[in-house]
């Protein structure tokens, strides 16, 4: 494929970006007209569909837009870090951790419990805590003295992910209807709670990634000729690692706290940008949560709008519109190769 | 100067390297020979820190290696390891360009120093090809382009060393003597070169001094009549060899 020249491919997904965000806004259950955006801010302008945008859908668009740029940047440090465009955020077990916080909140009946304070449900917190947990595990499992090694780390990612996966299975197993249901709801990946606070739990911890990650763009590069080779370049390489293993498990157990398992984002956007505009990271990695942010934010309008007034789950939309998509892009590089 | 004292590698209780004393000068070519599993690669990481040693010491410009800041070192001491796991498409220009990585010249002259490194290598032609996509051979120079960017210039640092494994494995007859001109163009602006090598013959003819490694210990180390006499063929790879003398350079040529 040819490459496009990066400032000109962020131009343009920056424009789809602006574009979904209009439309994210505007489509729905209940249609709004361009012009209602306009007072979108004044308080004293309060009529239907003014209340729906600032509290329903500004917060859902918000939440779909940072989470998906959060977990398509991670996924591009991944690929770089793990030397495989294969890699997913899920592979340091911040996914399927994820999961057993979440059904354990579940299982034991804080589901509807309100975190004290800071206003984020139970499910979402404990998400969180068991995504870091899983990581930390991964991570101490494939670092001993003479360093981390990303390949013990896949490993120990499989494994951990599926005793993850087998006591999320547990929590299913021994539960009863209704949590069994929510369980399941949380897992395909949802944003129909968003709110204010969580956008703002997102956007603490998405804004600093966004600033931080590019900016090791160049030493992601010199880690992709190997390791040894990367520290003779000047990287210091296990800090880097610690560093960037830290920072995506933070992302995408927040990304992941607040809005379920989102599929495929985090591997099929980073492969796409690669395809488009070749693997330097200075630019895949702001292209990617760019491009990231738009595809989740149309995927999750869709998931709304499709079947309105009922949604879908958003994980649901973006494995099913993503792998027919991956799919073909594969088709398409094999049929280059043979011609 | 890069300098081992008595630099020793234990790694379970099977001692890889013993005692081992070197001295790589500025403006030489020094290349380490001797059969598989000798203790080579081993040195080689020992001595760009790559590992740490067991016991002994790594003197790199006056100062322990390990004392010196990653980026700074980077500066004056490249390194080209054997094989590369690189698998993303990259263009030749923007690996070679990596080597620029430790040094903040500008756009404008790392430019300059690619094309030059790329032309070096007889790689101008890779310029805008994809690194997956190039035969071993072609790969090989590219990454040898790009530890060649990487020190292509003094640097108030100190003196500059190239360290290379094996750096002609992959590469044809001709590539071959390409490879020994720039080491020794480069030894020649007064940088310290070290490298593995196979080929005695090759060695011979291009290197300044010889150190044959033998079952982790330093067998011999000198000048090339020195070090490659028909007893330590013998001794060290077990080979009945007949010593002549190149008719063109006068270095000795090892006759199997």
């Amino acid at each position: 494929m040819r490459r496009q020249s990066p400032p000109t491919f962020i131009f343009i997904v920056s424009l789809i970006l602006v574009f979904a965000l209009f439309l994210g806004l505007l489509s729905g259950a209940v249609d709004i007209h361009p012009s209602k955006l306009l007072g979108l801010f004044s308080l004293s302008n309060m009529d239907m569909d003014h209340r729906i945008l600032q509290t329903i859908r500004l917060p859902r668009v918000l939440l779909a837009a940072l989470a998906g740029a959060c977990l398509a940047s991670c996924g591009a440090v991944m690929q770089g870090l793990f030397r495989n465009p294969l890699a997913d955020p899920s592979l340091i077990g911040v996914s399927s951790g994820a999961s057993v916080g979440a059904s354990c909140v579940i299982f034991f009946g804080g589901a509807s419990l309100v975190g004290s304070g800071v206003g984020l449900p139970a499910i979402t917190i404990g998400a969180f805590i068991g995504g870091l947990m899983a990581t930390s595990v991964v991570y101490r499992l494939a670092t001993s003295v003479t360093g981390t090694s990303v390949s013990t780390m896949l490993l120990a990612g499989i494994a951990i992910t599926a005793l993850a996966g087998a006591t999320t299975s547990l929590f299913s197993f021994f539960a009863d209807n209704e949590m069994l249901r929510r369980i399941s709801l949380w897992q395909m990946g949802n944003l129909d709670g968003a709110d204010w606070p969580r956008v703002a739990t997102l956007a603490l911890v998405v804004v600093p990634l966004m600033l931080v990650l590019p900016r090791e763009g160049q030493a992601l590069n010199a880690m992709l000729l190997g390791e040894s080779e990367a520290r003779h370049l000047g990287v210091a390489v296990e800090r880097l690692k610690r560093r960037l293993i830290l920072l995506t498990a933070l992302g995408v157990g927040v990304a992941v706290a607040v809005s379920g398992v989102v599929a495929f984002v985090g591997l099929i956007v980073p492969h796409l940008v690669r395809l488009l505009i070749g693997p330097d990271h200075r630019y895949l990695i702001p292209g990617s949560a760019i491009l990231g942010a738009a595809l989740l934010l149309l995927a999750d309008t869709a998931a709304r709008t499709l079947m309105s007034p009922a949604e879908l789950p958003t994980g649901v939309l973006t494995a099913l519109l993503g792998a027919p998509f991956f799919i073909g892009l594969l088709l398409q590089q094999r049929q280059k190769r043979v011609g | 100067m890069l300098e081992a004292r008595q630099l020793s590698l234990s790694i379970a209780e099977f001692a890889l390297l013993q005692n081992i004393d070197l001295q790589i000068n500025p403006g030489k070519v020094t290349a380490i020979l001797g059969p598989n599993g000798a203790g080579k690669t081993s040195l080689l990481r020992l001595l760009t820190g790559e590992s740490l040693p067991s016991s002994g010491e790594v003197i790199f410009n006056g100062a322990p290696l390990s004392q010196w800041q990653p980026k700074q070192r980077a500066k004056i001491l490249s390194v080209l390891p054997q094989g590369s796991q690189l698998n993303f498409p990259f263009t030749a220009r923007e690996v070679v360009m990596m080597g620029r990585i430790p040094h903040a010249t500008g756009l404008i002259k790392d430019t300059e120093i690619v094309d030059a490194a790329l032309n070096a290598v007889g790689g101008s032609y890779l310029d805008k090809r994809f690194y997956t996509q190039m035969s071993g051979g072609e790969k090989q120079r590219v990454q040898l382009a790009r530890v060649l960017a990487q020190i292509w210039e003094a640097d108030v640092s100190g003196d500059r060393f190239l360290i290379l494994d094996e750096p002609t494995s992959a590469f044809d007859l001709a590539h071959q003597q390409l490879t020994l001109k720039i080491v020794r163009d480069f030894a020649c602006q007064g940088v310290g070169v070290l490298m593995v090598i196979h080929d005695l013959n090759l060695a011979a003819g291009c290197a300044d001094q010889l150190v044959m490694l033998n079952c982790g210990q330093i067998a011999a180390q000198g000048t090339p009549e020195a070090v490659l006499t028909t007893e330590m063929i013998q001794n060290v790879f077990n080979v009945d060899a007949s010593i002549g003398v190149h008719p063109k350079t006068g270095a000795p040529l090892v006759i199997v």
